[in-house]
């Protein structure tokens, strides 16, 4: 449905994204992964159509049109990273603007408005409306056509927790109706709670393409164990780093890395030793420590 | 749905924005009142008092033309061709070439300004004719068809200069239609004579001439000033222009040519430039 193929986007002799090959399914939903600058927002918006690719093909549709083609746009919604609109214009004229535009019936905006929780607030001015309604403003346009394909760029940034409800509400219904969604997110709940595959961008190359299983595990393998041990036997942490290599200290803290499975055995040899154990946390892996250990293991 | 009904759809939108704007309804009272005031007060200068016809008006109003209105329209519309980055990903994803876009928006934000100037020419017109009757109504409508010109050039050269700028470019584009503005209004003519006087006579001409229709601020003002006062106002460009058609029905046409070559391959130009460009 979406294909991106040898896909490379430069400005200004920088190249914001390198050779990226990706093909998404019909019926898939992908989460597009990577730290700030690492090319998401260049992708999704070469897929909207909006950029011209400097080499490389991004195809939209089956068979598949190019995005520059209007026929492509027919296909997908798009919903930019900071959406605005001219603030004069009221939530409801925004609305039949863009039905009007791609030709949808009268009853979409009502329901659109709905699901973004602005019914209430459709006849205030935009000057009037908050960061977050604004936002649910642009999903409500995203959402007016039943479109095969959509592009969601960072879409819950700026939602509060109710329209972070409405929004998974509606997508989640979107997925189950068999919509494509390529989204981009630097909210790990996001991605894990609506995507199937995540393409994790490094730098502007394609570093990892992921299941959610997948992409579990390796998470999980940079979780960390944090320690606070009293009267500790002088040999403890180095039978400790025989367990786990990486384990360090700093005074009475140990951090000790490793999958959550290996958590309790980590306990076990400290008890064991007869050390008392003050304080105990755990925590799961980080998408930022992903990237980095991505960006070393490239370089 | 149709390209024209995304024309009227993209206008239509597009002028409501426009007569919102604070920018417009300053620009329709400010142009109501100084036309208000040179009708006012035409006749202060030569010791006399009471409202001037409608020729002496539009001869007194050519260079307020001339000045404030392609600044209005190159503001205007390099504003509104250049939206929030936002406001331009969401506009240019939706299914629709983006030369219909522009084209749509480029008749809203006409249709806005001119009404603006509607209201200007309207109000002092209606003052005018209570006071002075209808005699040289013509020359004021000479007039106001020459500001309706030169608000169609200034927007197509808006739409050029803004040509998919969005968001933090936003700046730039208004800085190039202010130096735009400057060079056309006020340097321009300054830089022609200049040059003209270091020349001889037979190129002089044909450099004047050049530089007449180059303008299109000046072949408004040859056209205007050819209309309503005939030969007896022109200058050295003008002459040269008029000597070179050999008529003023000839300059004339020469005149409205060259301003529809001003007012269409600019807004051809940006159309092609906004379809090309990365949003």
């Amino acid at each position: 449905m979406i294909t991106f193929r040898r896909f490379t986007k430069t400005f200004a002799a920088q190249p914001a994204v390198r050779d990226l090959s990706l093909e998404i399914a019909g019926g898939e939903a992908v989460a597009l992964l990577g730290p700030n600058g690492s090319g998401k927002t260049t992708t999704l918006k070469a897929a909207a159509g909006l950029i011209r690719p400097t080499s490389g093909d991004v195809l939209i549709g089956e068979p598949g049109v190019t995005a520059r083609d209007p026929r492509a746009r027919r296909a997908l919604s798009f919903l930019p990273q900071r959406v605005a609109f001219p603030e004069s214009l009221t939530g409801r004229e925004v609305i039949d603007f863009y039905r009007r535009l791609r030709g949808v019936e009268p009853a979409a905006a009502d329901a659109a408005l709905t699901l973004a929780s602005l019914n209430g607030s459709s006849n205030r001015a935009i000057s009037t409306y908050s960061g977050g309604m604004v936002q649910r403003l642009g999903l409500a346009v995203a959402l007016l056509p039943s479109s095969p394909v959509m592009l969601l760029d960072e879409p819950t940034a700026a939602l509060d927790p109710d329209g972070l409800c409405a929004f998974y509400s509606v997508i989640e219904h979107r997925k189950a109706a068999g919509q494509t969604i390529l989204f981009t997110s630097h909210q790990l709940g996001d991605a894990e709670r609506l995507a199937d595959r995540f393409a994790i961008l490094v730098e502007g190359t394609l570093a990892a393409l992921l299941t959610a299983r997948e992409l579990g595990d390796r998470l999980a393998s940079r979780g960390v164990l944090r320690l606070r041990i009293e009267n500790a036997p002088a040999d403890l942490f180095d039978r400790l780093r025989r367990l786990s290599p990486g384990a360090t200290r700093a005074g009475d803290q140990w951090i000790v890395p490793g999958p959550a499975g290996s958590r309790p055995a980590v306990v076990d040899l400290v008890r064991e030793s007869g050390a008392s154990i003050l304080g105990l946390t755990a925590e799961e892996g980080r998408l930022d420590v992903f990237y980095r250990d991505l960006v070393g293991g490239r370089s | 749905m149709t390209t024209a009904s995304v024309l009227w759809l993209c206008a239509s939108q597009e002028l409501v924005l426009a007569m919102r704007a604070r920018a417009t309804q300053i620009f329709a009272l400010v142009f109501a009142a100084l036309a208000l005031a040179v009708s006012a007060s035409g006749y202060i200068l030569s010791g006399g008092s009471g409202v001037q016809d409608f020729a002496r008006t539009a001869t007194s109003l050519t260079e307020l033309v001339l000045f404030v209105v392609p600044m209005m329209a190159l503001l205007v519309g390099t504003t509104a061709f250049s939206p929030d980055q936002g406001a331009a990903e969401l506009l240019f994803s939706q299914p629709v070439a983006r030369r219909t876009l522009m084209w749509g928006r480029l008749l809203g934000l006409f249709a806005a300004l001119v009404a603006a100037q509607a209201i200007g020419f309207g109000v002092s017109g209606l003052v005018i004719f209570s006071q002075s009757g209808q005699d040289g109504l013509a020359s004021f409508l000479l007039l106001g068809a020459a500001s309706v010109a030169l608000t169609a050039v200034s927007l197509s050269a808006a739409a050029l200069i803004a040509g998919g700028s969005a968001g933090r470019r936003r700046a730039r584009a208004l800085a190039i239609a202010l130096c735009v503005w400057f060079v056309a209004v006020v340097l321009y003519d300054l830089v022609a004579l200049g040059l003209a006087s270091l020349l001889r006579s037979g190129p002089a001409s044909r450099l004047l001439i050049t530089a007449t229709l180059a303008n299109p601020v000046d072949a408004v003002r040859t056209g205007v000033l050819l209309g309503i006062q005939g030969t007896s106002a022109f200058g050295s460009a003008s002459l040269a222009l008029l000597r070179f058609t050999g008529g003023t029905t000839r300059a004339a046409l020469l005149i409205v040519a060259g301003v529809m070559v001003w007012i269409v391959v600019p807004a051809l130009a940006a159309a092609r430039r906004l379809e090309r460009a990365d949003i």
